[in-house]
C-alpha cells in the first residue's frame, strides 16, 4: 500500500462526492445548493488536477484530461455564481441557480469518468 | 548536391527510423509539471483556507469578495480593506493568511527557479532544442562527430563554403564554443557519446537531408563505432573517418566504403611528394587550403641523404617506412622501442644524440608525442648541424607559435592534415581526384600550371568550382558542343571583350572516367564533360553568364551580338544560335 495512491484516490473520490453533493436537489432552488460545497468542490478538484500532473502513462494522461474538464466546468459554475450575485440585477434567481448547478452537473460527469478510470487502474494493475 | 536518391525516400517511408526503437522522452513540460506538483498543491490549499476563513469570520464576506481580497493581498498588490473596513476578527485572520500566502508564493517561485537552474532540466531543454533544430533542417548537412582541433578547422572551412553542419562531441565545453565561434550558419551542437547509435540518431543520422558523417574524434575505437553505425544504418551515406592505427583502418573498411584518413600516412605521402616534386607539393598544399589562401612559400627542398627519426611510435613507423621506400638511409632513436637497428635512449640526452651523428645527416624528424621534447630535440640537433632539414610533429595547437619561432622546415599537425584532406574531398570530388593524379605528371608540369595559376589569380587562391556540360547546367552550349569544334579556349573568354581570356584556369577535365589534367586551350569539349576551374570569383560569375545566358553565350562563342529580349530578337530577326 503506498501513501501516494491513498492520497490520489482520496482526492479523486472526494472531488466526485463533493460535486455530487452540490449537484443533487431541485436544480432551480438556490436554498438546496450550498455555495460552500461548490467552493470545496473547486478546491478539491484543483488539487486532484495537480496530483495528476506529470504522470506519463496513457491512463495518467486521460486522468489529467478529465480533471481539466471538471475544473473548467466548476470554475465556469463559480464564475456564473459570482456574476449572478455581484453583477446581475436579478440576483441569484431560479434561472441563475439552474445554470450554476447544471454546469456543476457536467463536472460531475467528468469526475465520474475519473473515478471509473481509478477503478479500472486498480483492477488491472495489481502490483503498483 | 541533393542527397536524396530514389530508393532512399522509399525506404524511409517504410519506417526504418532508428528512433522508433527508443522510448520517446517525455516533453519538458511534463518534467516541469511533475516537479511543481507539491508547491502548487501547497499554494492551492493556502489560498482556499484563507478564502474560506474570510467568508466565515464575522461579520462574514461573500466568496466573491473574499477571493477578490485574497487575490490582491496574496500577490502583494494590496488595495486595502475592501469592500468595507474590516472587523477586529477579520484583521486577525488576514494577518495570519498574509504570512501563509507569502510562504506559499516563495515556495512556488523558489521551486520554479531551482528547477530552471537544474542541470537535468537544462539538459532536457537543450536536447529538445537540438532535436527540433536538426529535424527542421531542410538543406543537406554534414554530421561532424568529434569537435576537437580537426573538427573545428574543418567545420569553419566547410561553413565558409556554405555547407550546413551538425556537431556532436563528448565535451560540453567544445559544444558550447559553437555559440562563440564565428559561423555563417547556425550550427546545432549536442553533448554526447558519438559511439552511441542513439546519439547519432538524435543528431540526424537518419534525417533525409544528412549527406555525410565525419568521424573525427581522438579515439580510433569511437571513430570505428561511428563509421560502423553509419554504414549499417545508412549504407548510402558518405562516411569519412579519421584513424591512426592501420588495424582500425582495416576494420573500418570492412563496413561499406568509408574514406579513412590517417594523418601520419598522409603526412608520409606529403614527405615523399615534397622529396620528389617540391612544386607539385607546393601546388597541392595551396589548393587544399581553401578560397583566399596565400600561395605557400616554396620552402627548402628536403635534402636527400641520411635522415634521423626521433620517436618510433605510429608516426615514426610511418615516416621511416616512407623514407626507406624512397631509398633513403634512416637512423632511428626511441626511448623504449627495442627493435633491431633502433638506438634506444632519450634523444635529447647529448650522448644519445652523439651516436646518431647529426653532423653527417641531411634531415631530422622530431616525431615524439610530446611537444616540449620535440622542441628540445630540434634545438639540440640544430646545435650539431645548423643545416639540417627539420620536420617536426606538433601535437597541441597551443604550441604552434613555438614551432613557428624555432623555424622548423615542416610542421606536421595531425588536425590540419586531416581537415585539409577531408576538405578537399568534400568540397569537390573533382579537386580530390585532381590532387591524387597530379603528382604523376611531374614537377615541370606542375611548375607550368602553377605559373598559369599565378598569372591568372595572383598569389591568392580564388574559388574552385566545377562545371558539367549538360543541358540543365549549361543550356547555351548545346549547339556549340554538337558542332564538334568546341575548343576549351573559346569558352573561357570574357563576356565584356571576347578577345580577352577569363581569369580562370581549367585544372582538369573529366570525360566518363578519364581525366585530362590541365587541359590546354585547344582541348576539344564534348557534352557531359566535367570541368574543374580555379579562378577569380568574378570569372566564375562571367562563366556562369556565358553558359546560361543565350545572348552572352552567342557573343562569347560565335562573336554575334544578339538582342537579349524576345521582342527585340523578333524585330531585328537576330535569334541566338546558342540553345
Amino acid at each position: 500500500m503506498s501513501l501516494e495512491k491513498v492520497v490520489f484516490g482520496f482526492f479523486v473520490l472526494l472531488a466526485a462526492t463533493l460535486n455530487l453533493g452540490f449537484f443533487i436537489g431541485d436544480i432551480s432552488d438556490p436554498t438546496l445548493h450550498s455555495v460552500y460545497e461548490l467552493f470545496a468542490a473547486v478546491v478539491v478538484s484543483l488539487i486532484a488536477t495537480v496530483l495528476k500532473f506529470g504522470d506519463r502513462t496513457q491512463i495518467g494522461a486521460v486522468h489529467l484530461a478529465t480533471s481539466l474538464v471538471a475544473d473548467l466546468q466548476l470554475i465556469a459554475a463559480a464564475l456564473m455564481w459570482a456574476y449572478a450575485t455581484q453583477v446581475s440585477s436579478q440576483g441569484l434567481d431560479a434561472a441563475a441557480t439552474a445554470g450554476v448547478v447544471s454546469l456543476s452537473g457536467g463536472a460531475l460527469l467528468a469526475n465520474l469518468v475519473s473515478v471509473a478510470l481509478l477503478v479500472i487502474e486498480t483492477v488491472s494493475f495489481h502490483r503498483r | 548536391m541533393t542527397p536524396q536518391r530514389p530508393g532512399q525516400r522509399h525506404r524511409h517511408r517504410h519506417g526504418r527510423r532508428l528512433s522508433a526503437r527508443y522510448t520517446e522522452t517525455s516533453p519538458t513540460i511534463f518534467l516541469l509539471l511533475r516537479r511543481m506538483r507539491a508547491p502548487l498543491i501547497v499554494l492551492i490549499v493556502i489560498f482556499s483556507v484563507s478564502v474560506l476563513g474570510l467568508t466565515l469570520v464575522p461579520p462574514g464576506m461573500t466568496f466573491f469578495d473574499a477571493f477578490y481580497f485574497m487575490s490582491y493581498t496574496a500577490t502583494t498588490i494590496g488595495y486595502g480593506e475592501l469592500p468595507q473596513p474590516f472587523s477586529g476578527a477579520q484583521r486577525l485572520w488576514v494577518m495570519s493568511t498574509i504570512y501563509l500566502t507569502v510562504i506559499g508564493w516563495t515556495y512556488v517561485v523558489g521551486s520554479l527557479l531551482a528547477l530552471l537552474g537544474d542541470r537535468t532540466f537544462r539538459q532536457a531543454i537543450a536536447l529538445r532544442r537540438f532535436t527540433r533544430t536538426v529535424n527542421r533542417l531542410r538543406e543537406p548537412f554534414l554530421l561532424i562527430a568529434g569537435y576537437g582541433q580537426t573538427g573545428q578547422l574543418l567545420g569553419r572551412a566547410l561553413d565558409s563554403l556554405g555547407r550546413r553542419l551538425v556537431v556532436l562531441d563528448r565535451s560540453s565545453e567544445r559544444v558550447d564554443s559553437l555559440d562563440i565561434d564565428a559561423y555563417y550558419a547556425d550550427v546545432p551542437g549536442l553533448t554526447g557519446d558519438a559511439a552511441d547509435p542513439r546519439t547519432l540518431d538524435l543528431a540526424g543520422l537518419e534525417h533525409p537531408f544528412c549527406e555525410g558523417v565525419l568521424a573525427l574524434t581522438d579515439d580510433d575505437e569511437t571513430n570505428l563505432a561511428i563509421a560502423m553505425t553509419a554504414a549499417l544504418i545508412r549504407p548510402e551515406l558518405t562516411v569519412v573517418a579519421r584513424a591512426l592505427s592501420p588495424a582500425v583502418e582495416h576494420r573500418m573498411r570492412a563496413f561499406g566504403s568509408p574514406t579513412v584518413v590517417n594523418p601520419f600516412d598522409r603526412f608520409g605521402d606529403h614527405v615523399r611528394l615534397a622529396l620528389h616534386a617540391p612544386t607539385s607539393y607546393q601546388m597541392m598544399s595551396w589548393l587544399v587550403r581553401g578560397p583566399g589562401a596565400e600561395l605557400p612559400e616554396p620552402g627548402r627542398a628536403p635534402a636527400s641523404g641520411r635522415w634521423i627519426v626521433c620517436g618510433f611510435g605510429r608516426f615514426g613507423h610511418k615516416i621511416v617506412e616512407d623514407l626507406r621506400a624512397d631509398g633513403l638511409e634512416v637512423t632511428i632513436v626511441d626511448v623504449a622501442c627495442a627493435e633491431p637497428g633502433v638506438i634506444v635512449g632519450d634523444a635529447s640526452d647529448p650522448a644519445v644524440l652523439e651516436r646518431t651523428d647529426p653532423a653527417g645527416a641531411a634531415g631530422f624528424v622530431a616525431g615524439t608525442d610530446n611537444d616540449t621534447t620535440n622542441l628540445s630535440l630540434i634545438a639540440a640537433a640544430r646545435r650539431h648541424n645548423p643545416g639540417l632539414f627539420i620536420a617536426a610533429r606538433q601535437n597541441h595547437r597551443a604550441s604552434a607559435p613555438l614551432f613557428e619561432a624555432i623555424g622548423a622546415d615542416w610542421v606536421m599537425v595531425a588536425a590540419e592534415v586531416v581537415s585539409r584532406e577531408i576538405y578537399a574531398q568534400l568540397s569537390s570530388p573533382l579537386l580530390w581526384r585532381f590532387l591524387r593524379e597530379m603528382p604523376a605528371r611531374g614537377d615541370d608540369w606542375a611548375q607550368q600550371l602553377l605559373d598559369r595559376l599565378q598569372a591568372h589569380c595572383g598569389s591568392r587562391l580564388g574559388s574552385v568550382w566545377k562545371v558539367t556540360l549538360t543541358d540543365a547546367e549549361t543550356p547555351t552550349l548545346g549547339p556549340w558542343l554538337a558542332g564538334g569544334d568546341a575548343r576549351l579556349g573559346d569558352l573561357v573568354r570574357s563576356p565584356q571583350n571576347r578577345d580577352r581570356p577569363l581569369a580562370a584556369v581549367p585544372l582538369m577535365a573529366l570525360r566518363g572516367d578519364e581525366t585530362v589534367l590541365g587541359p590546354e586551350d585547344d582541348f576539344s569539349l564534348r557534352p557531359d564533360d566535367q570541368l574543374l576551374f580555379v579562378g577569380h570569383p568574378a570569372a566564375r560569375r562571367s562563366l556562369v553568364d556565358t553558359v546560361t545566358n543565350r545572348a552572352v553565350g552567342d557573343y562569347v562563342l560565335f562573336d554575334r551580338n544578339v538582342p537579349a529580349g524576345w521582342l527585340w530578337q523578333r524585330l531585328t530577326r537576330r535569334v541566338p544560335h546558342a540553345g
